[in-house]
């Protein structure tokens, strides 16, 4: 009943080099299953922070405002008994909602009614300093025990009270603390800042498009982070002497750069934090340039497992194998290479937008152009949907698109924060 | 402890902790390609030095990881004064072909070859004041010696050990600090003086229990990594030897 997490890692590359090759590049895909993981027999203790912002945009449409309350008391709902939790009121500054005084609450139908009736009474009214918000949440956390500490962070507006650097300074104070989910909802969020929160914090950003999907998306969240099953891993790197490490990317659920968040474990290790597993699977490109070998040799160019506390709960092993045979070293392995597209998508979609706020005309055409063809190659149909939201789609196989004149600021900002979401490779379509 | 085709010793049996390589034909190798295992275990897995790693080694190619080459054992410190043809220096330590030791200290070997350079050590009480200043409270009271003879050294390329004699380990330096006096400070293999290319020495540091200074210096030089001399420079190691550069 009661069945430890499984955890698998599986590797896609071509292990062969031609001669003089140096580069070795692997998809390892780690997927969480096992009743463990379902039947909350061992589950880790968890504790969750619910961040809304009650700035007075909030209150136009005021929709907003009343499906942001339906969808707090639904995540309230949601929380196991037992679960340490909180609601936090997000202005220009940050006020507890439930609990009155800055500590966390402990789910039980008492706790969860009385929440859920100071919800009822939140207003719309103030500023947007998501910094502020995080802070009282990471305080909310710092000394509590449990294992997973999870935030939710919706927004409807721009950080506009606090500068960047008082977000990043915040988000560094943060950063493995606890994870965090960032949404944002209306018309006036910016898709950068959702994904800065999320990218620190390991979690999801996305916006809403309607405010009534705010109940579904907030039941979603703290569904998942009640799911959790391992509180804290690491994806960790062995490489051989003589080798150096290109790049750690996630590439699947969304593309996530890990390569400067290693932490040394020795010369030849290093580890990459992941934050919380529940019944999940997530892919990681590694690439490592290793000293050529002469043909006919093999190599391990990489060990790569995934550890908790110290305990591997799954490893695979990178091989490199130098051949002279270039039937064999020319193949390019199906996985590796639909990732590498998806991680250039998600690039050309940022630098597109980005030009396109610039003013650049040419550079924003030629790169959405590029993030059409690539969707289309991929058969990304949903982040294909978002571009032709904000570009005119002549000839998608080519990526010939010319820039709509006119964009809802929403649209935009959609195609942004959704640009790192990644589909993998079909079955079917996989060769070796 | 499983031992691969290139010599290093694994905890891991399937492939190589250090270098990838794959152990006993690495049953788990699912293209089962034949091995070409390199024909000679290198001669010693070189201590993982801090040197910069990655430089190819002049002899062989081989990505430097330590002091000596992974493959032919080539010494990336002595590259410069190294002729091409030199077999590959085993021990880290004197190089092979050292004359006898040097005899009981204190007697002057100066031997002096065609290189035209020496060392003379003597005791320095300003070094050694300095040392007593700086040294942990709780630290072994070594006392400065009441009487201390100059003693020359001749410096022969490539390289010059610079330690105490140790029977046990087999260590003969070429400039021996045993004494008496005896400086206990000196670790047996302290340091090297390395020839350069352009006929002038450097020393290295070889990670010394103690450190190696330069000149008065108030910080030790970095191990394993050469620092150029001059004639006249000045070399402070152990409690109070201060070995001073001349050149004839």
């Amino acid at each position: 009943m009661t069945q430890p997490a499984a955890f698998t890692a599986e590797v896609f590359q071509n292990q062969y080099l031609p001669a003089g090759g140096q580069i070795v590049d692997a998809v390892v895909t780690v997927t969480a299953s096992g009743s463990g993981l379902s039947a909350g027999g061992e589950a880790p203790s968890a504790a969750e922070v619910i961040m809304v912002d009650c700035s007075g945009s909030m209150a136009d449409p005021a929709t907003k405002m009343s499906e942001a309350k339906k969808a707090c008391a639904v995540a309230i709902d949601t929380l196991r008994d037992g679960v340490a939790f909180a609601v936090v009121a997000g202005r220009h500054d940050a006020r507890m909602v439930y609990p009155p005084s800055a500590t966390l609450a402990v789910a039980n139908p008492l706790t969860r009614g009385a929440a859920k009736d100071a919800v009822t009474r939140l207003t719309a009214s103030g500023g947007t300093a998501i910094g502020q918000w995080l802070s009282l949440a990471n305080t909310l956390f710092a000394g509590h025990p449990a294992e997973v500490k999870h935030a939710i962070m919706l927004t409807d507006g721009r950080n506009q009270h606090e500068t960047p650097d008082q977000l990043a300074a915040t988000l560094r104070n943060c950063e493995g603390r606890f994870t965090c989910d960032s949404r944002g909802v209306g018309a006036d969020w910016v898709a950068t800042e959702l994904r800065q929160v999320a990218s620190t914090l390991l979690g999801t950003a996305d916006g809403l498009e309607d405010p009534a999907e705010l109940p579904a998306a907030f039941q979603a969240m703290t569904q998942q982070a009640m799911g959790k099953a391992v509180a804290e891993a690491a994806l960790r790197v062995w490489t051989p002497a003589g080798s150096s490490i290109r790049f750690v990317k996630q590439v699947f659920p969304q593309v996530e750069d890990l390569t400067g968040r290693r932490v040394d474990v020795s010369p030849r290790i290093g580890e990459y934090p992941t934050g919380s597993w529940g019944a999940e699977s997530r892919d990681y490109h590694v690439s490592v340039e290793v000293p050529a070998g002469g043909v006919g040799e093999e190599l391990l160019a990489a060990r790569v497992s995934l550890v908790a506390n110290g305990q591997p709960l799954a490893q695979s092993l990178v091989l490199a194998t130098w051949t002279d045979d270039t039937a064999l070293s020319t193949k390019i392995n199906q996985r590796v290479a639909h990732y590498t597209g998806q991680a250039e998508l998600a690039s050309v979609i940022q630098e597109g937008l980005a030009a396109r706020d610039a003013g650049d005309v040419p550079t924003a055409t030629a790169k959405l152009g590029r993030a059409v063809q690539l969707a289309e190659e991929s058969g990304h149909s949903d982040t294909a949907k978002l571009l032709a939201k904000v570009v005119d789609v002549i000839d998608a196989p080519s990526g010939t698109v010319r820039l709509k004149p006119k964009v809802a600021g929403v649209d935009a900002e959609l195609a942004n924060v959704r640009s790192v979401k990644t589909i993998r490779v079909k079955k079917t379509e996989e060769g070796s | 402890m499983a031992t691969c085709p290139k010599g290093h010793e694994s905890t891991a049996s399937d492939y190589c902790d250090e270098c990838g390589a794959p152990i006993g034909g690495a049953a788990a190798s699912p293209a089962g390609s034949a091995v070409a295992a390199p024909a000679t275990p290198a001669g010693e897995a070189a201590p993982a030095a801090s040197g910069r790693s990655g430089e190819p080694c002049p002899e062989c190619g081989t990505p430097r990881a330590g002091r000596f080459c992974e493959v032919c054992g080539h010494d990336f410190l002595a590259e410069a004064g190294t002729p091409a043809t030199a077999p590959p220096s085993g021990e880290a330590g004197p190089p092979a072909g050292t004359g006898t030791p040097a005899g009981e200290g204190g007697a002057p070997t100066g031997t002096s070859t065609g290189s035209g350079w020496r060392v003379v050590v003597t005791a320095d009480r300003a070094y050694y004041d300095r040392m007593r200043a700086a040294a942990d409270p709780g630290a072994e009271d070594v006392p400065f010696p009441a009487y201390c003879p100059e003693r020359r050294f001749g410096l022969r390329p490539p390289q010059v050990l610079i330690g105490r004699q140790s029977r046990s380990r087999g260590i003969e330096p070429d400039i021996d600090l045993t004494g008496p006096p005896a400086d206990p400070a000196v670790s047996h293999s302290h340091a090297i003086l390395v020839a350069q290319p352009d006929g002038g020495w450097a020393v290295v540091d070889l990670g010394s229990a103690n450190g190696t200074y330069v000149n008065d210096g108030a910080t030790a030089i970095e191990e394993n990594t050469p620092v150029p001399l001059a004639a006249g420079d000045r070399i402070h190691l152990g409690a109070w030897s201060t070995l001073t550069l001349r050149a004839d």
